[in-house]
C-alpha cells in the first residue's frame, strides 16, 4: 500500500538535522507499524504521485480542513466529519505539488499541552534516549507535547519531512521542543486561517514543523501569502513594510558572521518551575552565537508573569464562543436524546450532545470562557485580560530595535540603537514529561496545573502575535531533547529563521 | 405646507436643539385613556437589500429552502466572515437619510445564545460600538419628531418553522447571515398611531434610499415595540417589549392592547413587570413570553475575526452626494414645481411601491418618469397626464407602473402634440390608450397620423360643419331661430364625422359662425363658450 514510506528509518544525513534517534526505529518497521507505536497520524491518505516544485510529503494537523480526508480536531464531536472545502494553506501546498500524507493527532480542538486530550488517544513521543537498551516499540512513554503532538512526532519519527500545525499558545513550539524538531509559529496574520478550525481566533496561527529550518522556510514561503478570505490576514503593504523595517534594522551579508546582531535574553523566561538541567544546552547555543559575533543582552519583559492568566482568559473566552457551533444540528456528533427529556428547550437537546461529544478539557475551557464573558465577570476578566495583552505587546515593542509596523502609535523606537533584534529563551520548562498510564483516568490537579505552566514561556509571543520558532538545542541531562525559542518583532519571520538556522548549527557544532 | 416649513426649520437647527425640539413633551389627553401617558420606543430590524449576505458570498434569496447557504452561513468549522462592503454602503445611506452620525470607528461583537436557527451559536452584531448614532425621523402627525438612538449592522438568523402535527421543527438557512440594520428609536412616540406612522415613514425612507425593501409581510422588516404607561406627571412606567410584530396594523393593535393591559393592572393596584411579550394576532392580545429573571446573558464578546469598521468622512460625503433623493426632499421639490399636494402625493405613493433591486439599485418610479417628461414642459400639464391619464389607465388595466410600455420620450411627444394643438385632447387620450393596449414602440406623431388623429387645419372643420348643417337642416333652422342649445346636436355629427379629430370648441364656434353669419345683421347673440 505505502511503498514510498517503508522503511521508516531516517538517515541523519539530511542537512541541519538534530542529533538523531531515528536509527533506533528498526529498519524493518513498516510505516503503519511505526505510526501505530507513535499514534501520530490519525488518518493516512492513499499514496499518490504528484509532480511539483515541492518534493515534499506533508502531514496536516487534524484541525486544518481537507476536503479529501476527515477533519476531526481529535474530537468525538467531529468524528467522521469531512469538510466540504480545503484550507487555504492546503490549497497552496497542493498547488506547489506537495503531497498530503495524512492528518495528525492533536489535543481536542488544539486545547492542551501534552497531546493527551485526544479522542484518538495520546501521541507517544518517538524519541528514545541514547542509553536505552529496550526495543524502540517498548521505549519510555513520554509526551510528544501539545497540542500539535502528532505533527511533531510524525516529523521526528520520520513518517514524513514536514507537517502543518497550529499554534495558539505554544502548540507548535512545545511539541517541537519535546520531540527535537523545528517548529515555527509565524507572525499572526501572515498565514491564512481560512479552513483552520478556530480555537481562539485572535491567537490561532498556522505554522510549520520539520526537521530543519530550511524545510520549514520552504513551506513557510509557500503558505505565507495574503488571503482575502481571512479577515485577519495581514495586508501585503504591512508585510512589505515589516520586512523593510527588519532589514533596515539588521541584515546579514551572505557568508558573514552575526556581527551587529543583538540577541535579548529575557530574565522573566527563567521561572522557578524551569528545570535547571535544560540550561546546559541553552548555554551552549548562547556560547556559539557569541562566537559568531552576536551580542547577548539581558532584557526584562515585566508583564510576562501576567501573560499566562491573560492568555487563559482570552483563549477560553474565544473557545467558549467558537465551540458553540458544535451542537449536532448542522453536522457532527448528535447524541439521541432520552425520551423523558424536555425538548421544548433547544438548550436541553444541545446539552445532551455537547456533554457527551466534548472531552473534559474542552468542557473545562468552555465553562471558564463562558464565565469570563458573563455580564458580571466581563470587565474583571475579559477586559482585564485584554489590558494585560496590550501591556505584553508594549513590553515587546519596548525592547525590540525593529519597530512594530502594526502599532497605531508608532513612536520612533527609543531603543533603536540599544534595542535587540530577536529574543532567545528556553522553549519549555523541562524535557518531555512522562505520560501517565492509560488506566490513570483521573488526573491530579497538580499535573493539570503543570500542563498550564508549560505554556508560560510561549504565550507572550502568541498574545503579541509575534513570530517564534523552537529549534533543537541538544539534549537535557535526562538525554531527552531540549529546544530554544527565537522570538522576533511582528513580520521579522525571516530574521527569526535566520537566527534559528544559526542555533541549528550550534547544535551540530557541539556534537 | 405647515409641515414642510417646519421641516426646513429643523434642518437648519444645530443637532442639540433639534433633539430638544424632538423631545419636547406633548401632553395631550387621549380619550381612550384619559389621564395616562403612553410611551413607545421601537426597534426595527430591516433586511439590507444587498445581493450577497453580510459576511458570505451566498446570494440573498428566499425561495426554495436551504439552497443559498455557504459553509460560513451554516457555521462550518474553519470558515471566517468577510464583511460585504455593499451592506456598509446601504447602512451608511440609511444613516445619512436619518440624519445620524456615522461613526468613524465601529466594531462587531458576538451575541451568544443557543437556538437551532442560529448555527454558530452566536449572532454577529454591533453591541458595543454601532456604526451610527443619534438621528431623527420626522412624522407627519402631531408635528412629531422621533429620535434615532443608534443603527447597527448585524446578521439575520435562519428561519425555523414548527409543525405542531409532527412535533417537528424545520430550519431554513437561506436567511441565515443576511444583513440586517437594527434601527433603535428613543421612546419618543406617544400613541399607537404615532408608532404606526413612524414605521410607515421609516419604511418609505428605507425604500427611497434603496437600503431595504421594507416588506413587512415577507419579513424583511420586523419590529420589536417597547411600551410603558404612566399617570400624567408621574415618572415613566416599567416597560414591556412586544417582539416580532410584522405589520403596521398589528403594531397599533398590539400597543393599544398592551396599553390597556398595563393601565388595568395599575388601576387595580398591581404593577407592571418588565418582561418580553408576544402578540396573539387572533385574539389581538399580548402574552407573556419571558420575564426579566429569565433574560439570557448574551455574553457579548468583540468578534476576534473582524477588524474594526473604519468609515472615513470622504466616504460618507461621497455617499451623501450620490444618494437617491429622500421623500421629504422629493415632496418639497414637486410642490415647488407648482404641483398640487394631491398630485405630489399620488406620484410619491406610486413611487414608494417601485422595486428596490439588489445592492441599493432602485427601479425608476413615476417621480423619475415625471422628472424626465417634464423637462422643458409645463410640470402641471405633465403631472395631469401622468396622474390622471397614464396612472389611471394603468390601474384600469391592473398593470404596475413598472410595466408601463410608454417611455418618457413617447409620453413627452404625446403631450407636445396635444399642447401644440396638432391633436386634440380627446385624440391624445385615444392615442395613449392605443399605445398602452398595443405596447407600441412607435412615436406618437407617427401613430397619430396612422390613426388619422391629426387635428384638421380649418378647411376640414369647415367642410365637416357645412356637411353637418346640410345633413341636419331642421336642427340648423332651429339654431338659426335662436335656440342655440340645439347646436350641440349638430356638433355631435361633426365629431362623429371627424372621428374625434375635430376640436369640439372650435367646431362649435365654427357652426355658430356659419349659422349665424347668414343673419349677421340680427342683433341677438349668445355668449360664446357656454356649452
Amino acid at each position: 500500500m505505502l511503498p514510498r514510506f517503508v522503511p521508516a528509518t531516517v538517515p541523519c544525513r539530511l542537512a541541519g538535522t538534530t542529533k538523531c534517534f531515528h536509527s533506533k526505529v528498526p529498519g524493518l518497521l513498516s510505516f503503519r507499524d511505526a505510526n501505530a507505536s507513535v499514534n501520530a497520524l490519525v488518518h493516512i491518505a492513499p499514496p499518490e504521485r504528484v509532480d511539483g516544485r515541492l518534493d515534499l510529503r506533508v502531514a496536516v494537523k487534524d484541525n486544518i480542513c481537507t476536503s479529501g480526508m476527515p477533519t476531526t480536531c481529535s474530537s468525538a464531536m467531529l468524528l467522521g466529519f469531512t469538510s466540504p472545502f480545503d484550507a487555504t494553506v492546503v490549497e497552496l501546498l497542493q498547488a506547489e505539488g506537495a503531497q498530503l500524507i495524512g492528518k495528525t493527532n492533536c489535543d481536542e480542538f488544539g486545547m492542551g499541552s501534552l497531546n493527551t486530550y485526544s479522542f484518538h488517544n495520546p501521541v507517544i513521543n518517538p524519541f528514545q534516549a541514547a542509553g536505552s537498551t529496550v526495543q524502540w516499540t517498548d521505549r519510555e512513554r513520554r509526551s510528544a507535547g501539545g497540542s500539535s503532538g502528532g505533527s511533531a512526532a510524525s516529523v521526528a519519527a520520520g513518517l514524513k519531512e514536514s507537517a502543518l500545525a497550529t499554534d495558539t499558545g505554544g502548540s507548535i513550539r512545545l511539541p517541537a521542543s519535546y520531540c527535537g524538531v523545528v517548529g515555527l509559529k509565524p507572525s499572526y496574520g501572515l498565514v491564512s486561517r481560512w479552513g483552520v478550525v478556530s480555537y481562539a481566533d485572535s491567537l490561532d496561527c498556522v505554522g510549520v514543523m520539520a526537521r530543519s529550518v530550511d524545510t520549514v522556510k520552504k513551506l513557510f514561503d509557500v503558505i505565507s501569502s495574503y488571503d482575502p478570505k481571512d479577515p485577519t490576514a495581514a495586508h501585503p503593504r504591512a508585510r512589505k513594510k515589516a520586512v523593510k523595517a527588519s532589514h533596515a534594522s539588521w541584515l546579514r551579508a551572505p557568508g558573514e558572521s552575526l556581527k551587529g546582531l543583538r540577541i535579548g535574553i529575557p530574565q522573566e523566561y527563567f521561572p522557578s518551575e524551569l528545570d535547571a538541567s535544560t540550561l546546559k544546552p541553552l548555554r551552549r547555543v548562547l556560547e556559539y552565537l557569541k562566537s559568531r559575533d552576536a551580542t547577548l543582552i539581558p532584557v526584562s519583559l515585566p508583564t510576562t508573569p501576567y501573560a499566562l492568566s491573560a492568555y487563559y482568559v482570552i483563549s477560553s473566552a474565544e473557545a467558549s464562543s467558537n465551540m458553540a457551533r458544535y451542537d449536532g444540528v448542522q453536522y457532527g456528533y448528535f447524541s439521541p436524546t432520552p425520551p423523558d427529556l424536555d425538548k421544548t428547550k433547544a438548550a436541553n437537546v444541545y446539552a445532551h450532545s455537547r456533554s457527551s461529544g466534548f472531552g473534559n478539557e474542552v468542557q473545562k475551557r468552555i465553562l471558564l470562557g463562558t464565565y469570563a464573558l458573563s455580564a458580571d465577570a466581563f470587565d474583571n476578566y475579559f477586559l482585564q485580560a485584554q489590558r494585560v495583552r496590550n501591556l505584553v505587546r508594549a513590553d515587546f515593542d519596548r525592547v525590540f530595535a525593529v519597530p512594530n509596523v502594526l502599532s497605531p502609535t508608532r513612536r520612533k523606537n527609543k531603543a533603536a540603537e540599544e534595542g535587540i533584534h530577536v529574543l532567545l529563551h528556553p522553549s519549555a520548562i523541562r524535557t518531555a514529561p512522562p505520560l501517565e498510564s492509560r488506566d490513570d483516568a483521573q488526573e491530579s490537579d497538580e499535573s493539570v496545573l503543570d500542563a498550564y505552566v508549560q505554556d508560560v514561556l510561549n504565550v507572550p509571543a502568541s498574545l503579541a502575535g509575534l513570530p517564534a520558532m523552537s529549534v533543537p538545542a541538544g539534549l537535557g541531562e535526562d538525554g531527552w531533547p531540549v529546544g530554544v525559542s527565537i522570538v522576533g518583532q511582528w513580520g521579522s519571520d525571516e530574521l527569526v529563521m535566520e537566527v534559528g538556522r544559526e542555533c541549528e548549527r550550534a547544535d551540530l557544532a557541539v556534537d | 405646507m405647515l409641515w414642510l416649513a417646519h421641516a426646513r426649520k429643523l434642518a437648519t437647527l444645530p443637532p442639540a436643539l433639534r433633539h430638544a425640539r424632538c423631545y419636547s413633551a406633548r401632553v395631550k389627553d387621549d380619550s381612550r385613556w384619559p389621564g395616562w401617558d403612553v410611551v413607545v420606543g421601537i426597534e426595527v430590524h430591516a433586511q439590507i437589500k444587498s445581493r450577497k449576505k453580510l459576511f458570505s458570498d451566498a446570494i440573498t434569496y428566499s425561495g426554495l429552502a436551504n439552497v443559498s447557504v455557504s459553509p460560513f452561513d451554516a457555521a462550518f468549522p474553519g470558515t471566517l466572515p468577510r464583511l460585504n462592503p455593499k451592506c456598509v454602503e446601504l447602512g451608511v445611506r440609511t444613516a445619512v437619510a436619518l440624519n445620524a452620525n456615522v461613526q468613524r470607528r465601529s466594531a462587531f461583537d458576538r451575541k451568544h445564545y443557543f437556538y437551532a436557527d442560529l448555527p454558530a451559536g452566536y449572532q454577529i452584531t454591533q453591541h458595543y460600538a454601532p456604526f451610527a448614532t443619534g438621528g431623527q425621523l420626522q412624522l407627519e402627525i402631531n408635528d412629531t419628531c422621533v429620535r434615532i438612538k443608534q443603527i447597527q449592522l448585524e446578521q439575520d438568523t435562519g428561519k425555523s418553522t414548527f409543525d405542531p402535527r409532527n412535533q417537528e421543527s424545520s430550519i431554513d438557512l437561506n436567511r441565515a447571515g443576511v444583513g440586517l440594520m437594527e434601527i433603535v428609536s428613543e421612546p419618543d412616540m406617544r400613541s399607537p398611531e404615532e408608532a404606526g406612522q413612524y414605521v410607515r415613514a421609516l419604511q418609505a425612507l428605507l425604500r427611497a434610499v434603496g437600503s431595504s425593501d421594507g416588506n413587512m409581510e415577507q419579513g424583511s422588516l420586523r419590529c420589536d415595540v417597547n411600551v410603558s404607561v404612566n399617570r400624567r406627571g408621574e415618572p415613566l412606567g416599567t416597560r414591556c417589549e412586544i417582539k416580532n410584530l410584522n405589520s403596521v396594523k398589528f403594531i397599533m393593535v398590539a400597543i393599544t392592547s398592551e396599553v390597556r393591559r398595563q393601565i388595568a393592572l395599575l388601576e387595580n393596584g398591581g404593577s407592571v413587570l418588565q418582561e418580553t411579550r408576544g402578540f396573539n394576532e387572533d385574539k389581538a392580545e399580548t402574552y407573556s413570553s419571558r420575564s426579566k429573571e429569565d433574560a439570557p446573558d448574551y455574553r457579548y464578546m468583540p468578534d476576534p475575526n473582524l477588524p474594526p469598521l473604519l468609515i472615513g468622512e470622504t466616504y460618507v460625503s461621497q455617499i451623501r452626494e450620490t444618494m437617491p433623493e429622500l421623500p421629504d426632499a422629493t415632496r418639497a421639490r414637486l410642490l415647488g414645481l407648482g404641483l398640487s399636494r394631491r398630485d405630489a402625493d399620488v406620484l410619491m405613493d406610486v413611487d414608494s411601491g417601485r422595486e428596490v433591486k439588489d445592492d441599493g439599485v432602485l427601479a425608476p418610479g413615476p417621480v423619475a418618469y415625471f422628472d424626465e417628461v417634464s423637462r422643458g414642459r409645463d410640470p402641471k400639464v405633465v403631472v395631469n397626464w401622468i396622474t390622471h391619464e397614464l396612472l389611471g389607465q394603468l390601474a384600469f388595466r391592473e398593470k404596475a407602473f413598472s410595466n408601463n410600455p410608454i417611455d418618457a420620450k413617447q409620453m413627452g411627444e404625446l403631450i407636445d402634440l396635444v399642447q401644440s394643438g396638432k391633436i386634440t385632447g380627446t385624440a391624445g387620450k385615444t392615442l395613449l390608450r392605443h399605445m398602452l393596449d398595443n405596447c407600441s414602440a412607435e412615436m406618437p406623431a407617427e401613430l397619430a397620423s396612422e390613426l388619422s388623429l391629426i387635428a384638421d387645419d380649418g378647411a376640414a372643420l369647415r367642410k365637416w360643419c357645412t356637411q353637418a348643417i346640410k345633413a341636419l337642416t331642421q336642427e340648423a333652422d332651429v339654431v338659426r331661430g335662436g335656440n342655440v342649445n340645439v347646436v350641440n346636436k349638430i356638433l355631435g355629427h361633426v365629431m362623429k364625422a371627424s372621428k374625434g379629430r375635430a376640436d369640439a370648441k372650435a367646431a362649435r364656434a365654427m357652426l355658430l359662425k356659419l349659422l349665424k353669419g347668414e343673419e349677421r345683421d340680427r342683433p341677438k347673440g349668445e355668449k360664446p363658450g357656454d356649452s
